[in-house]
């Protein structure tokens, strides 16, 4: 006889097993589909080429980290090493599909920010070079944040020593201050400006002596100006005996224009004078010539007298 | 001054409070053990076993799922929407959808799936248990020859362990999807970049601790109130207090393997 084992009995459900037999088939998919979706995620549907980048310090970089290049991932990183000479070796898979972004001429670098922990970053420059190979090893350049810190700090700090120094008791600015300060209570003084200037005050008292006398010589000057103004502007004034003095050479230039005149008017006679005489020397000049050749007639003549003539030695042509 | 008050009297209570304390702890691991090896025997699934395993299981877990994947969503939509409006006032956009899977999908939804079962589910699952113990029928089925443990025992723990991993893959994938849909609305564009952000944060390692944890969860809210009613004899304690240590017991438990889950993840 079989014992029935159930003690409690649960409100009957139609169709149990089958709905049972669903949550279960429910509960495989989800786990089932959430495992795919995951190795999705982690790539593994992907092919991938390897990327070795060598750095000196690998701190912050952890495995699973991106590379991006502008700023979209193409590649995971797998591996950490320490390689033999010290350097560390990132090894990283490379999807192949985005394998293309990266060149021979590809640069590498790993940024150290000050939030946000390490990033590794792909620069390509020239996408017309060779593509990079599987399994290829690079240098990566390191740009560090932190690093760059101390160095701000140093400076930092250095400027604020420069500034403390500036700003003490004794500093020369300080001293310029004090100085500028006296200046201005020295400029709100009684003497002001000229007292700064001259830097005493005996110095300053001997201007101001200085200033009353040039004022009464002023003054002096003024008298003489008004006295001066007469002698020149007044009825008997030297303007007055000037214009007279003026007019009078009017005058006298009117005279002498018809002087001028007139002695233009013997000039034009001399001139006709002249015209004759150079008529006359013309006319002397023909004489002249006549008689030169009337007189190497006669001597031609008396030349032909001797010759013909036996007695005669003397040959010797006198003119009268 | 009274015996118990002195102090010998006093560490010597102290002495059987611990031992009692291990000795229940040590009887919920054999109990665990027992059941392991029940669940693992193909004979606890013959047909006249079948049914009350189909029944618990169907009952345990679908009055729960439907409350609990709303529950989830809004939970899922507050958070998400809280941790993105943050980190997009401190400039940090790019960091908030890793936060968002890590803290709802890796922490917080687990964690509520294991308590809501725990009160939806194990709870008064083991309440069955306690009253049937109660009104005597335990010790009548264990003289007929019947073995109560594997024929009303099992199948509630199984139920209760399927129960905390069926909400906790549902509420995650749900989590999953809202967290898209807050930070990408319904476009499609933003598939790529999102599965890159799971993807980064669900490595091998954290997968692995994470699908562990969600298994110990289940067997925890599963076992340790089922444990406690059973630990104890109806004759000497009111059932309410055996409740009451079980769900501490519980609590630890679960704090417990949260902080293993952490130290595995983030040491």
């Amino acid at each position: 006889m079989k014992v029935d084992d159930a003690l409690s009995h649960p409100a009957p459900v139609s169709n149990l097993e089958f709905k049972a037999a669903l949550l279960l088939a429910l509960f495989v998919a989800l786990v089932l589909g959430t495992v795919l979706y995951l190795m999705y995620a982690r790539g593994s549907f992907e092919e991938t080429q390897q990327l070795v980048l060598v750095v000196d310090d690998s701190e912050g970089v952890r495995v699973g980290m991106d590379l991006t290049f502008a700023g979209f991932p193409i590649g995971r990183v797998h591996r950490i090493e320490l390689a033999p000479d010290g350097a560390a070796r990132i090894v990283i898979d490379v999807l192949r599909r985005d394998a293309h972004w990266l060149r021979e001429s590809s640069v590498f670098i790993l940024m150290r920010s000050l939030v946000g922990g390490v990033s590794l970053k792909a620069y390509s420059g020239v996408l017309t070079d060779p593509p990079l190979p599987d399994g290829a090893q690079r240098k990566v350049l390191v740009g560090d944040t932190n690093a760059e810190l101390p160095l701000l700090v140093s400076n930092a700090r250095e400027l604020l020593q420069n500034l403390t120094r500036l700003s003490a008791t004794d500093s020369a600015l300080s001293a310029s201050l004090n100085n500028l300060q006296m200046l201005t209570e020295r400029l709100n003084g009684p003497r002001g400006a000229a007292g700064v200037l001259l830097g005493n005050e005996a110095e300053a008292r001997k201007l101001a002596t200085a200033l009353d006398r040039v004022n009464q010589l002023l003054a002096r000057l003024d008298g003489m100006a008004v006295k001066a103004d007469a002698q020149v502007l007044g009825p008997a004034g030297l303007v007055h005996e000037t214009r007279a003095t003026v007019l009078q050479l009017n005058i006298m230039l009117g005279d002498a224009r018809d002087t001028l005149k007139r002695v233009d008017a013997v000039l034009a006679e001399a001139q006709a004078v002249a015209a004759n005489t150079r008529v006359a020397t013309t006319d002397l000049g023909a004489l002249r010539a006549e008689i030169d050749a009337t007189v190497r007639k006669v001597e031609q003549l008396v030349d032909e007298v001797n010759r013909k003539w036996p007695f005669a030695r003397d040959a010797e042509l006198k003119l009268r | 001054m009274t015996p118990t008050t002195s102090p010998p009297g006093a560490f010597a209570e102290l002495a059987r409070t611990a031992g009692a304390w291990l000795f229940g702890w040590w009887r919920t691991v054999h109990l665990t053990a027992l059941l392991l090896v029940l669940a693992l025997s193909p004979s606890s699934y013959r047909r006249e076993h079948r049914r009350a395993l189909a029944s618990h299981v169907y009952l345990g877990t679908a009055e729960s799922l439907l409350w609990f994947t709303v529950l989830s969503t809004l939970i899922s939509l507050v958070v998400t929407r809280i941790v993105l409006v943050t980190a997009l006032s401190y400039g940090l956009s790019q960091y908030a959808l890793e936060m968002v899977v890590r803290v709802l999908v890796l922490e917080l939804i687990p964690l509520a799936a294991a308590l809501f079962a725990a009160l939806r589910c194990t709870t008064p699952l083991a309440a069955e248990i306690a009253a049937l113990r109660s009104r005597g029928e335990w010790d009548e089925a264990a003289a007929r020859g019947a073995d109560p443990l594997r024929s009303e025992v099992l199948p509630r723990v199984v139920a209760g362990v399927f129960c905390t991993l069926m909400l906790a893959a549902v509420s995650c994938v749900v989590t999953l999807v809202v967290a898209y849909l807050s930070t990408y609305a319904f476009t499609t564009e933003g598939f790529g970049a999102y599965t890159h952000t799971v993807g980064q944060v669900f490595n091998p390692v954290v997968s692995l601790i994470f699908g562990l944890k969600i298994l110990f969860f289940g067997i925890t809210v599963a076992l340790m109130p089922m444990a406690a009613v059973l630990d104890t004899t109806p004759r000497r304690r009111a059932y309410t207090s055996v409740e009451l240590q079980g769900l501490v017991r519980m609590f630890l438990a679960i704090v417990l393997i949260e902080v293993a889950s952490l130290v595995g993840n983030y040491y």
